[in-house]
C-alpha cells in the first residue's frame, strides 16, 4: 500500500496546481478545470483517508462518491454559466464579466 | 522500492505533469485532452488504493462524462474561444500563494497521524455504508441536482439571455 | 403490494385501466385484512432502512399491517373501486381523463400507504401525498377559478393542521423515542394475550390485551410503559402533543376551527368528493386519531378537548347543513359533521382508556353509506346538471334506483336501525355517556351530539324530499330526468347493501380485534379468558336516540315532504340566525379579517420600528461606513480572480493556524 504521507503530498500538490489555476487563467472553461483539480484532488484525500481508516469504515469512500456527483453537478452549471456568459458578453473571458460588481 | 511505489511515483507523476499541462496548454482543446489523461492517471491511484469502484467511477463520471461536457461547451462557444486569449496575468502575488499553499499542504500531510492500511472494502460495503449512515448525504445531493438542473435550464434558457440584454440596453 | 401505477396514460381507455387495478388493490387489500384476521401475529416488516441518522436513530419504511389498518384497508379500497367504476360514466364527457385517473389512483396508492404506513415519518409522508392528491383533485376542474381557489384553500387550510401535525410528533419524539423512531405507534394497537397489566390502568384497556409495543420486539415494551405510565412522561408535554396531533387530524377531518376548506372541497368532480371528502381522506384523521389513541390515554386533557371539539363540529356542522342549497353541500356539512362524531368518539375512548374501536365503527359504516349519498347526489347532478335542492324534486319516479338507494343512505346516516348508522352512532353515543358519567365536563358536548342526532335526521331527509318526493319536478331538467345506465347503478346498488349490512360487522366472529374497545352500544363486546362476548347494551340511551332520529325525520316531512317547499318569511324571527348560518358564521371573513388585521398591524409595528429604530441606527453607521466604504470600494474589482486570490489568503491564513497556531495553543493551555 502507499504511504498515507505521500498521497495527501500528491493531493497537496494537485491542490497547489488548482489554485494556480483559479488564480491566474482568465478563460471560464479553464478555470472550470482548474476547480476540478482542487476537486480531484479532495475526492483523492477521502479515499486515501478510507484506505487508512482505524474503524474499517467506508464512510470516506460514500463521501467521495457523493462529491463526484457534486462535481458533476457543478460543471454542469458551470457549462451553463458559460453558455449565458458567451451570450451575454460575447466572450468567455472572466475579466470582461465586471457585473459581479455594480 | 516495491511495485505498489513504483507504480504510485509514475501515476503521481503523470498526474502533476498533465495537471501543469492542462493548465498550460495553448489551446483550450488540448488542455481537454489533457485533463482527460489527468482524470485518468486519478483513477489508477484509487485502483492502487483498493477502490475499485471510485476508480471505475472516476473513469465514468469524469474521464468520460466530465470530459464530453467540456468539450461539447467548447464546440458550442467554438468561434472566440477556439484559441486562448492573448493575456494571461500571471501575477507575482499569485505564484507567491500558490507555492505557500503547496508548502503548508505538503506540510500538513507529513504531520499526519497515520494507521494501518485496511484491506479495501467491497462494493457491497460501500453501499450499505452509502446509503444508510450517509444516506442523509445521498438525499442531500438529490436535492442539489435538482435545484442544479433547474439552475441550469434557467441559465441556458435563450430568452432569458435576451431579457438580460435588453435590460442592459434600457 | 401497494398498487402499481404505470401506464394510465391511454386516453379513454384509461378509465378501465383505472377500474383493472383497483380491483386487483382491492383483492389485494381484502385478502391481506383478511390474513390479518386469521393470524396470531400482527404482521410487521421493518426490514428496509430508510437511513440512518448519525445517533443510531433508523428510519425504517415499513409495513405494517395493524387490525385498525386491516379495517382501513377494506374501507378504503371497496369506496375506491366502486368510485373508480362510477366514474367511467360520470366522467366520461370530461377532459382531462388521464389526469384525473392517474391522480386518483395516485390519491388510493397514498391512502393505503398512510394505513399501512410503519412509523409516524413514513406515515406523513403519505399524508403530504394524499393532502396534495386532494389539491389536485378538487382543483380538477382548474379553469373554474373558484375551483382553484377551493384547491389552494384546502391545501393551505390543512396545512396549517399538518404543522401542527410535525410539532406533535416531534413532542411524541421527544417523549418516547430514543432509539427507533417511535416503538409505539410501530404496532399500533394489537392483539397480544399475556401482556401484565401496567399498575393503575387496571381494569381496562391496556389490560383486556391490548398493548401498544410490536410483538416482535418486546423489549419496547418496558420502555414505553416505563417511560410513560409511571408518570416519568412529562404530563404537560404529553396534552401539548396530543392537542398538536388533534391540530393535524382536525385539519385533515375538517373539524371546528380548521373546517373552512371542506364546503368549498365541493367544487371537485363529484366521484372526488365522495372518494375523498367522505370516505377515506378525510378519515385518515380519524385514523390518525385513533392510531395515536394509545398515547392520548395517557394525557386525559388532550382526549378531553378531542371530545369537545369532536361534540362540537357535530353540532356546529349539523346546524349549517340545515341552510344549504347546494345538494353537495349539504352532505358535505354531514360528513363535517358525522366526522365530529367519530373525533368525539375517539377522545371519548382515550378518556376512559379503551381502544378507538367506537370512533372507527362509525367511521367504517360511514364510508359506506357516505359514498352512497354522494353517487346518489352524483346522479341526480348527472341527470339534471343542476346541484340547487330547490330546482329538483319529485325525481323517485323517474329515478327509482337511485332514490330508494339514497334513502337507505339518509336512513342509515340519520341513525334508523336495521340500517348501519344506528349501531355505531349508538355505539359512540353510549360511550361518550359513559366518559360523561365520569367527567361532568363531557357533558355539554354529549348533549350537543345528541342535539346533532336530531339535526342529522332533519337535514338528511330535508335534502332527500326536496329531491325525490313530490309529484313533479321544480324545474324544466326535472322534468327529463333519467337513470344513468348500470355503471354507475351498479355502485349504487352495492354500496346501499354494504350500508345496510356493515353495521352488523362486529356479529361475525374473529374480527373483533379489529374494533378494539367497541365494549358500548347495541353490539358491545369485551374480551374475556373465554373469549369475545357482548356486552350489556344501555338501551335507553339507544331509544332516546332512535326518538331523536325519528322527530328529526318527521319534522322533516313536515316542512318538506310531498313536494312541499318551506322558505323562512321575510320577517320571521329565525331569519338572522339564518343569515349567519347561511354566511357559515362568518367564518371565512373572520379568517380574512384576522390575517388582515395580524398582518396589516404587525406591519404598521414593523413600520415603525423600521423607520424609527432601525433607520435611526443605521443613518448613524451610515456616516461612518460610508466613510469606510470609499477606501474599502478600492478592494472590490469585480473581477472573479481577484476574489479567489482573497479566498487564497484565507485559506492560507486557516491552514497556518491549523498546522502552528493550534499546536501552539494546546502548549499554551493544555502543558
Amino acid at each position: 500500500m502507499i504511504p498515507l504521507d505521500e498521497l495527501l503530498g500528491f493531493s497537496g500538490v494537485l491542490f497547489a496546481i488548482g489554485i494556480f489555476g483559479v488564480l491566474t487563467r482568465r478563460n471560464f472553461i479553464l478555470l472550470l478545470v482548474s476547480i476540478e483539480i482542487i476537486m480531484n484532488a479532495a475526492i483523492l484525500n477521502f479515499i486515501a483517508f478510507a484506505a487508512y481508516s482505524p474503524s474499517g469504515s467506508p464512510s470516506g469512500q460514500s463521501i467521495a462518491v457523493i462529491l463526484i456527483g457534486l462535481a458533476a453537478t457543478e460543471i454542469a452549471v458551470g457549462l451553463a454559466i458559460v453558455l449565458a456568459l458567451n451570450r451575454i458578453i460575447g466572450s468567455v473571458n472572466v475579466a470582461q464579466a465586471m457585473e459581479l460588481k455594480l | 522500492m516495491n511495485v505498489d511505489a513504483l507504480l504510485f511515483a509514475l501515476v503521481a507523476g503523470a498526474g502533476i505533469v498533465t495537471a501543469l499541462g492542462a493548465l498550460m496548454a495553448r489551446e483550450v482543446v488540448h488542455t481537454i485532452m489533457w485533463i482527460a489523461v489527468f482524470f485518468i492517471t486519478l483513477a489508477l491511484t484509487y485502483f492502487l488504493l483498493l477502490a475499485a469502484f471510485l476508480g471505475v467511477l472516476q473513469l465514468a463520471v469524469y474521464a468520460g462524462a466530465v470530459t464530453i461536457l467540456l468539450l461539447f461547451a467548447v464546440m458550442v462557444v467554438r468561434k472566440r474561444i477556439f484559441s486562448r486569449e492573448a493575456a494571461i496575468g500571471i501575477g507575482a502575488p499569485a505564484v507567491a500563494l500558490t507555492f505557500l499553499v503547496a508548502y503548508l499542504m505538503l506540510e500538513m500531510a507529513t504531520s499526519v497521524y497515520t494507521s494501518e492500511p485496511g484491506q479495501g472494502y467491497s462494493v457491497a460495503d460501500l453501499s450499505r455504508n452509502l446509503f444508510t449512515l450517509n444516506g442523509a448525504w445521498v438525499l442531500a445531493l438529490g436535492l442539489v441536482m435538482l435545484s442544479a438542473l433547474v439552475g441550469a435550464i434557467y441559465l441556458a434558457h435563450e430568452s432569458r439571455g435576451k431579457a438580460i440584454r435588453s435590460e442592459e440596453g434600457a | 403490494m401497494v398498487l402499481g401505477l404505470g401506464g394510465r396514460f391511454l386516453g379513454k381507455a384509461s378509465g378501465w385501466i383505472a377500474v383493472a387495478a383497483e380491483g386487483l388493490a382491492l383483492l389485494a387489500g381484502v385478502w391481506i385484512a383478511l390474513t390479518e384476521a386469521s393470524a396470531s401475529t400482527v404482521y410487521h416488516d421493518r426490514s428496509f432502512v430508510w437511513f440512518s441518522l448519525p445517533d443510531g436513530t433508523n428510519l425504517v419504511m415499513g409495513t405494517l399491517v395493524s387490525p385498525l389498518g386491516a379495517l382501513m384497508l377494506i374501507v378504503v379500497n371497496v369506496v375506491g373501486f366502486l368510485v373508480v367504476l362510477y366514474s367511467i360514466e360520470y366522467m366520461g364527457h370530461e377532459e382531462g381523463l388521464p389526469r384525473y385517473y392517474a391522480e386518483l389512483m395516485l390519491f388510493l396508492t397514498a391512502m393505503n400507504g398512510v394505513v399501512l404506513a410503519d412509523n409516524y415519518v413514513e406515515f406523513i409522508l403519505f399524508w403530504e401525498l394524499v393532502g396534495l392528491c386532494s389539491y389536485l383533485l378538487i382543483g380538477f376542474f382548474w379553469k373554474r377559478p373558484s375551483a382553484a381557489s377551493a384547491a389552494k384553500k384546502a391545501f393551505l387550510v390543512t396545512r396549517v393542521g399538518d404543522v401542527m401535525f410535525f410539532v406533535g410528533v416531534f413532542i411524541f419524539f421527544t417523549a418516547f423515542a430514543t432509539q427507533t423512531v417511535n416503538p409505539a405507534f410501530a404496532s399500533s394497537v394489537s392483539v397480544y394475550p399475556g401482556a401484565s397489566c401496567p399498575g393503575h390502568l387496571t381494569p381496562t384497556w391496556a389490560c383486556s390485551g391490548f398493548v401498544f409495543a410490536p410483538p416482535n420486539t418486546d423489549s419496547n415494551v418496558p420502555f414505553l410503559a416505563a417511560s410513560a405510565l409511571s408518570g416519568a412522561a412529562n404530563q404537560t408535554l404529553m396534552t401539548l402533543g396530543g392537542i398538536m396531533i388533534l391540530g393535524g387530524a382536525a385539519g385533515k377531518s375538517a373539524q371546528f376551527p380548521l373546517h373552512t376548506w371542506l364546503p368549498d372541497a365541493m367544487e371537485g368532480p363529484t366521484t372526488v368528493s365522495a372518494l375523498i371528502h367522505a370516505a377515506t381522506m378525510v378519515a385518515a384523521g380519524v385514523f390518525l386519531l385513533a392510531i395515536t389513541s394509545m398515547y392520548l390515554g395517557f394525557t386525559p386533557d388532550a382526549a378531553l378537548v378531542i371530545l369537545g371539539i369532536g361534540g362540537f363540529t357535530a353540532l356546529f356542522a349539523g346546524t349549517m347543513g340545515l341552510v344549504a342549497n347546494d345538494i353537495k353541500r349539504v352532505i358535505a356539512y354531514s360528513t363535517m359533521s358525522q366526522l365530529g362524531y367519530m373525533t368525539m368518539a375517539v377522545g371519548a375512548a382515550s378518556f376512559l382508556v379503551v381502544g378507538p374501536g367506537a370512533g372507527m365503527y362509525h367511521l367504517f359504516t360511514h364510508a359506506f353509506f357516505k359514498a352512497l349519498l354522494f353517487l346518489s347526489a352524483g346522479s341526480v347532478i348527472h341527470a339534471l346538471n343542476t346541484q340547487d335542492l330547490f330546482e329538483m324534486g319529485g325525481l323517485l319516479k323517474a329515478m327509482p334506483v337511485t332514490g330508494y338507494t339514497m334513502l337507505i343512505g339518509a336512513l342509515a346516516l340519520s341513525g334508523v336501525p336495521p340500517f348501519s348508522g344506528f349501531f355505531s352512532k349508538d355505539a359512540l353515543l353510549s360511550l361518550t355517556w359513559t366518559a360523561a358519567q365520569k367527567d361532568p365536563v363531557a357533558l355539554p358536548f354529549f348533549l350537543m351530539a345528541a342535539t346533532g342526532v336530531f339535526l342529522t335526521a332533519l337535514y338528511t331527509f330535508r335534502l332527500w324530499f326536496l329531491t325525490f318526493s313530490g309529484s313533479k319536478g321544480r324545474s324544466e331538467a326535472a322534468h327529463h330526468a333519467h337513470e344513468p345506465s348500470w355503471i354507475m347503478r351498479a355502485p349504487l346498488v352495492t354500496l346501499a347493501a354494504l350500508s345496510v349490512v356493515a353495521g352488523f360487522f362486529p356479529l361475525i366472529g374473529g374480527f373483533n380485534h379489529w374494533l378494539p374497545g367497541l365494549s358500548y352500544g347495541i353490539f358491545g363486546f369485551t374480551q374475556t379468558s373465554k373469549g369475545w362476548v357482548f356486552a350489556a347494551a344501555d338501551l335507553e340511551l339507544a331509544i332516546a336516540s332512535l326518538a331523536l332520529a325519528f322527530a328529526g325525520i318527521a319534522v322533516a316531512f313536515a316542512l318538506w315532504g310531498n313536494g312541499r317547499v318551506f322558505h323562512l318569511a321575510d320577517d320571521s324571527v329565525w331569519k338572522a340566525p339564518q343569515k349567519v348560518l347561511v354566511r357559515k358564521y362568518y367564518f371565512d371573513e373572520a379568517y380574512d379579517g384576522l390575517a388582515h388585521g395580524v398582518i396589516l398591524g404587525a406591519a404598521r409595528v414593523f413600520d415603525w420600528v423600521d423607520r424609527y429604530v432601525i433607520d435611526g441606527t443605521i443613518h448613524g453607521f451610515e456616516q461612518v461606513f460610508s466613510m469606510a466604504s470609499l477606501r474599502a470600494r478600492r478592494a472590490q474589482t469585480g473581477l472573479v480572480s481577484s476574489y479567489a486570490m482573497w479566498i487564497v489568503f484565507g485559506l492560507v491564513l486557516l491552514l497556518i493556524f491549523v498546522l502552528y497556531g493550534i499546536p501552539y495553543l494546546g502548549t499554551l493551555w493544555g502543558g
